[in-house]
């Protein structure tokens, strides 16, 4: 049987042997699309993460005077921060501060927004907007409110604890080595916790109604609900509220600077990113300042492995 | 219009292309205008004032035009640092804080990006006319980075009217023991009966802090001595620690911490606070914050350690450098020495500022002896460069901040002891503190190879020259 050629056969046949310029550049144009749609955010990762993490890599392993005039020592800069009582410091009052907000604020702001969820009354969105509102104005402006705060004999907080107790007038919040994480995790509770409420108000705003009500005629109590029903729902958003806050704790710098006007005394506000600033801007010695901030990115994933692990979020998302 | 990416991001797109044109237009602006020949940069907003008249004449004498900023100390420093060290645009003349040109100073001494001063400080004979101790503060490796603005000579402040009120005569303090003593037996008391005492013979920091250091400079200590070695790990220290102690804390105490500005304003209002460390630049300064205290203040000089030993120590500093970058080294020492070291000119800013300068002569001019209505009209200027010549001399070094901070932290130590022991081996305790903090410091010194002799090996990289 023979085939009939028609025109357009003919040539597509062509085009298919020897395409033209245009249908070239067309092909051309169509593969790089895809590419060209993401070469800003490659660009924008490249000049803002991919190359000061090699160069912090590379500056970790050098010591530095400023960012002019460099020396390779090794490991030396590790050695150095992990042998420096500094560092433990730091590492310690970052920690004291991480686990007091696990355990006070975290637990403040889901009793918040478990009261805030429970009435009906019209003062529901008040209260949101009053609790929530020190998270508008930021650390800075909190540290320097609770400066007053704090001030012995004079400040608000030292008049109302003394009126209460009897004690605490001239109680040294900010000058008492003992006394300065205390300040900076009441400081933040203030700060924080209405922010946190936010995202658990709105994990309980998103449990199911109907199993509420299926549990209460299934006969539960109000423990039964919660451990069986709310718990489970807001699972997912306690992790991620409880990594985001760990990640936050352990980054913690801006609240006690403020606060103490530096570190506090005996280092007792110092920080772990406190303590890369003091090496990197107050020392100029960027090499230590880069092996503090590699060292708290390895902290900061272990936690965070470690409670999304043990809260098993990502298996029941699997 | 139909854009492929939705509406939302053309807004974006048209706000981000409508920012960036202001702001090119706005650089391009400033790039087109006339640049000044001098960029002045300093922290202190006060200094700025009064050296705009002065500045205003030199532009006139000179057919130039200077233009200074007033920016933050801590962001001045920081950007400072950066800049300098990448060959980003920088101020030509900058004024620098206390014990912030070691931070400046940590590598080799070819790198350091200030104009060495040393030939023309000395060719100039400014060495001759200037307390020369001074150049101290701003000395590194035998290098002068930078001109001292002031002397600041440090005197005790009081409430007159209650000290008189309660029968202390000043001119009997004349030992801090003997301050102590009379703190302790006629000023420190519980007036209505609570437990809590309602007035304190003077305002100290409970952690030491810029009273305890300069309680030890006018002992005779040094943080650093002239090689750059550490110095503050001897007697004179632990004797100075160990006083300063016992007022502050236990039940001796003849301190209260009122801490800064308004705080301690309304201690020295509410008589709280009898006394308290006030050198030249703090005068003005508190006449500010308290007017309602005018006629009710005086000063005396610091009590001695010893009988017949210096009656005042230093607090604070500034000094002014020439940055490398400069675009005229030659206009920028003119104007830095029509600013610093033209006598009627100091005089004339003593009226303004009531900060001492360290040019000798300048302590001639008759704004000095002015009585002071505020500080009962005693001539605080004469009073203070009538001390002037007994400031002690402080070495600057690119550890001094480290070495501040460890000799706070060895205090919080050793008061942390007392509470928990009492006296039972303190003096022992606060040794072996002051020691080990020292040491701390040195071996976190010996790790800059930069300061070590051979520094040729290093690799040089970044814009700076």
């Amino acid at each position: 049987m023979s085939q009939v050629q028609t025109p357009q056969a003919v040539a597509s046949g062509v085009l298919a042997a020897k395409p033209s310029a245009g249908a070239r550049r067309y092909k051309f144009r169509k593969a790089i699309t895809p590419y060209s749609f993401l070469l800003p955010y490659f660009l924008v990762t490249f000049v803002f993460f991919l190359y000061p993490l090699l160069y912090a890599t590379i500056l970790s392993f050098h010591m530095t005077s400023g960012p002019g005039v460099r020396r390779f020592v090794g490991l030396d800069n590790f050695a150095f921060v992990l042998a420096d009582p500094d560092f433990h410091r730091a590492l310690y009052n970052t920690a004291f501060f991480a686990v007091c907000s696990l355990l006070i604020q975290l637990p403040l702001s889901f009793g918040l927004a478990m009261l805030l969820n429970s009435g009906k009354s019209r003062l529901k969105g008040f209260f949101r907007l009053a609790i929530f509102a020190p998270n508008l104005v930021g650390q800075v402006f909190v540290a320097i409110l609770f400066t007053m705060l704090f001030t012995p004999r004079y400040g608000l907080f030292n008049r109302i604890v003394h009126i209460l107790t009897g004690f605490g007038l001239e109680q040294r919040w900010l000058t008492d080595p003992r006394w300065v994480m205390p300040a900076v995790v009441i400081a933040a509770l203030w700060l924080y916790v209405g922010f946190n409420m936010i995202y658990f108000l709105a994990a309980l705003q998103n449990v199911s109604r109907d199993l509420v009500e299926a549990a209460w005629i299934d006969g539960a109590g109000p423990w039964g609900v919660f451990w069986n029903v709310t718990r489970p729902a807001v699972t997912p958003v306690a992790t991620f509220v409880v990594v985001v806050s760990s990640i936050g704790s352990f980054q913690l710098f801006e609240l006690p600077y403020v606060l103490l006007q530096g570190y506090g005394p005996k280092n007792s506000g110092l920080t772990i990113v406190g303590y890369l600033y003091s090496n990197a801007f107050e020392n100029g010695d960027l090499g230590t300042a880069a092996a503090v901030g590699w060292l708290l990115t390895l902290i900061i994933l272990t936690i965070s492995l470690i409670q999304i692990k043990l809260s098993g979020t990502m298996e029941n998302d699997g | 219009m139909n854009f492929p990416y939705g509406q939302a991001p053309l807004a974006i797109l048209i706000l981000a292309l409508i920012a960036g044109a202001v702001v090119g237009y706005d650089a391009l602006l400033r790039q087109s205008g006339p640049q000044p020949d001098l960029v002045f940069a300093t922290f202190v907003k006060e200094h700025a004032d009064a050296y705009v008249p002065v500045i205003e004449q030199f532009e006139k004498d000179h057919d130039v035009r200077i233009q200074i900023q007033v920016v933050e100390q801590r962001a001045l420093q920081s950007r400072l640092q950066a800049a300098l060290q990448v060959g980003a645009d920088v101020p030509d003349m900058v004024e620098l804080m206390y014990d912030t040109l070691g931070v400046f100073t940590k590598g080799p001494i070819e790198e350091v990006r200030f104009v060495d001063l040393t030939k023309r400080v000395n060719d100039t004979g400014l060495i001759d006319n200037v307390v020369t101790s001074r150049f101290g503060k701003w000395t590194d490796r035998g290098h002068i980075f930078a001109l001292p603005h002031d002397l600041h000579p440090v005197m005790l402040a009081y409430r007159r009217d209650l000290v008189e009120e309660l029968g202390i005569d000043v001119d009997k303090l004349t030992t801090w023991d003997e301050f102590a003593r009379v703190g302790r037996e006629v000023a420190t008391k519980d007036l209505n009966g609570d437990g809590v005492p309602d007035r304190y013979m003077i305002n100290l920091p409970i952690q030491g802090g810029d009273a305890l250091r300069l309680l030890l400079l006018q002992r005779g200590g040094q943080l650093f001595d002239e090689q750059g070695d550490i110095a503050f790990d001897d007697e004179r220290t632990v004797e100075v620690f160990l006083w300063y102690l016992k007022q502050v804390q236990g039940q001796d105490r003849i301190a209260f911490d009122a801490g800064w500005g308004q705080n301690l304003a309304r201690s020295m209002l509410d008589g709280l606070c009898l006394f308290y460390m006030c050198p030249d630049w703090r005068t003005r300064q508190f006449q500010m914050d308290v007017p309602q205290l005018e006629g009710k203040m005086a000063l005396m000089p610091l009590p001695a350690w010893e009988e017949g030993g210096s009656r005042t120590s230093t607090w604070g500093g500034t000094g002014l450098a020439i940055t490398e970058q400069c675009k005229d080294v030659e206009l920028a020492w003119e104007l830095a020495m029509h600013l610093y070291f033209n006598r009627k000119e100091q005089g004339r800013r003593f009226e303004q500022t009531q900060i001492i300068s360290p040019l000798r002569s300048a302590w001639n001019e008759p704004s000095f002896d002015k009585p002071n209505p505020y500080f009962s009209d005693q001539r605080i200027g004469r009073m203070y460069a009538d001390l002037a010549p007994q400031v002690p001399e402080e070495q600057s070094n690119a550890y001094m901040k480290m070495a501040v901070n460890r000799l706070s932290e060895a205090f919080a130590n050793v008061s942390l002891y007392h509470r928990e022991h009492g006296e039972v081996g303190l003096r022992e305790y606060t040794e072996k503190e002051i020691k080990r903090v020292a040491d701390r410091t040195r071996e976190v010194m010996a790790r800059n190879i930069f300061l070590q002799v051979d520094t040729g090996e290093s690799d040089q990289e970044g814009g700076g020259s």
